[in-house]
C-alpha cells in the first residue's frame, strides 16, 4: 500500500512536471501499474507511468502531441549521432548536443504515457499493450534511461569506438521497446 | 518446334526480381531493416546487370529491340496484337520500361533512405541532409504502392493474353522457349562470356555503392 501511494505521488509529480492536470482522486487499481517489480519507488523513480488519465480530451491530445514531438526529436538526434559516428572527422559537439537531448528527454518519458492516451484517444503509435503490461513497459523505460546516462558519460570523452558501442546499447533500448509497444504510424 | 525466346540471364533476372520484391516488402513491413538492405543490394546488382544486358545481351533483352514510340504501340493494337519478332511487343515494352524504372527508383531511393529511429541508413544517406533523407524515405515507402499497381497490371495482362488472345506468356518466361508463328524472327543469343562480363561489372558497381561510393563519401 505504501508503495502504491508512493507510485501515485510520483506519478502526480511527473504529471505536474509536464503540465498535466493535478487530479486528486486516487485509484488503487491503476496505481498498481506503477507498482512493478522495480525497487521501491522514490522521488527519483521517473520510470513510473502516471496512474491517472488526463483530465480532459484536450489535455490527453496535448500530451500525445508532446510525446510525438519528443520522439521525433529523439529520432532526429539518433540520425545526427549516427552520421557523426560514420563521418570523418567526427564532430563531437553534434554528438554531445544529441546526447544531451536524450539525457534530458529520458526522465520525462514515462510521464508522457498516462492511461487514456492510446489509439482510442487519437492518432498515435502507442499500442494499448503499454497499459496492459505497465511493469514491463516501465522496465524498458528504465533501460532506456540508464542507456542515455551511460551515453552522456561516454560523450564526455572523444573515443569513437566507445561512442559507437554505447550508442549501439542506447539504440537497442529504443528498438526493444518500439518492437513491442509501437504500432506503425503514418505522419 | 519451340524456339528460344528469352535467354537464361533474362529469366534469372525476372524471377530473382519477383523474389526480391516479395522479400523487400516483407522485410520492410516487419522492420527487418538489416535484411531489407541486403535485399536492396541484391536488387541493385540485378538491375545493374539488367541495364547492361539491355545494351549488350541477347536480341530480345536489348532495349533497342523493344523500346518503341507511341506509333508502334498504336500499330500493334490496330494489327490485333501481332508482332513480327520474338520478345516484348510494343505494348508489353511499356510495362517493362515502367516496371524497370520504378524498380530503379526504389533501389536508388533506398540508398539515400533511413529508418525513422536512425537505426539503419542507406549507404548513400550521408550524401544528403537528414531532412532530405527523410523525404526520400517517405517517397520510397509511397512508391511501393505504385509498384504493386504495376505488378497487378502486369499479371492481369498475362491473364488477358492467356484467356482472351490464347497466348501463353508464363511458360516461355520459365523455359525460355515458345512456339513462334511462321515468319516471326527468333532470339539471337549473346555469348556466355558477355553475360559473365556484365555480371562482373554489375557486381563491382554494387560493391562500390554498398561501400558508400568511396572516395566521395562525406
Amino acid at each position: 500500500m505504501r508503495i502504491a501511494l508512493f507510485a501515485v505521488t510520483a506519478s502526480l509529480a511527473a504529471l505536474a512536471a509536464c503540465g498535466g492536470p493535478e487530479t486528486s482522486q486516487a485509484n488503487n487499481s491503476q496505481a498498481n501499474i506503477g507498482n512493478s517489480a522495480s525497487p521501491p519507488a522514490t522521488a527519483g523513480n521517473t520510470a513510473a507511468l502516471p496512474a491517472q488519465p488526463p483530465a480532459s480530451k484536450e489535455e490527453a491530445l496535448k500530451i500525445m502531441h508532446e510525446r510525438h514531438e519528443m520522439m521525433e526529436g529523439l529520432g532526429k538526434a539518433s540520425k545526427e549521432i549516427k552520421r557523426q559516428l560514420d563521418a570523418t572527422p567526427t564532430d563531437i559537439s553534434v554528438i554531445r548536443r544529441a546526447a544531451t537531448a536524450y539525457y534530458d528527454a529520458a526522465p520525462k518519458m514515462a510521464s508522457l504515457f498516462p492511461p487514456g492516451t492510446g489509439p482510442d484517444m487519437g492518432k498515435t503509435g502507442a499500442k494499448p499493450a503499454i497499459w496492459q503490461n505497465g511493469a514491463d513497459f516501465e522496465a524498458h523505460i528504465r533501460d532506456f534511461q540508464a542507456a542515455t546516462r551511460a551515453f552522456a558519460d561516454t560523450a564526455a570523452h572523444i573515443d569513437r569506438d566507445a561512442l559507437r558501442a554505447s550508442f549501439g546499447d542506447l539504440q537497442k533500448t529504443c528498438k526493444g521497446c518500439h518492437d513491442k509497444y509501437r504500432a506503425e504510424m503514418k505522419h | 518446334m519451340k524456339q528460344r525466346v528469352w535467354d537464361l540471364p533474362t529469366r534469372l533476372f525476372h524471377w530473382s526480381i519477383v523474389l526480391l520484391v516479395a522479400l523487400a516488402w516483407w522485410t520492410g513491413e516487419t522492420e527487418e531493416y538489416d535484411f531489407h538492405l541486403w535485399v536492396g543490394y541484391a536488387a541493385l546488382f540485378a538491375l545493374t546487370f539488367r541495364i547492361l544486358w539491355g545494351l549488350f545481351g541477347s536480341s530480345t533483352a536489348r532495349f533497342s529491340a523493344f523500346v518503341r514510340g507511341p506509333v508502334a504501340v498504336i500499330r500493334y493494337l490496330r494489327d490485333r496484337f501481332s508482332w513480327p519478332s520474338a520478345g516484348h511487343s510494343p505494348l508489353g515494352a511499356l510495362s517493362v520500361v515502367a516496371l524497370l524504372a520504378l524498380l530503379i527508383f526504389q533501389v536508388v531511393s533506398g540508398l539515400f533512405a533511413a529508418d525513422e529511429d536512425g537505426l539503419v541508413n542507406g549507404p548513400l544517406a550521408s550524401f544528403v541532409s537528414i531532412d532530405l533523407s527523410d523525404a526520400i524515405t517517405e517517397l520510397h515507402e509511397e512508391a511501393f504502392n505504385i509498384l504493386l499497381a504495376l505488378i497487378a497490371l502486369h499479371v492481369a495482362a498475362i491473364l488477358f493474353y492467356r484467356l482472351v488472345l490464347r497466348k501463353k506468356l508464363l511458360g516461355p518466361m520459365i523455359t525460355g522457349r515458345a512456339a513462334l508463328d511462321p515468319g516471326v524472327a527468333p532470339m539471337r543469343a549473346a555469348p556466355v562470356w558477355r553475360a559473365l562480363a556484365c555480371a562482373a561489372a554489375a557486381l563491382a558497381f554494387t560493391l562500390w555503392i554498398v561501400a558508400g561510393a568511396p572516395p566521395f563519401r562525406p
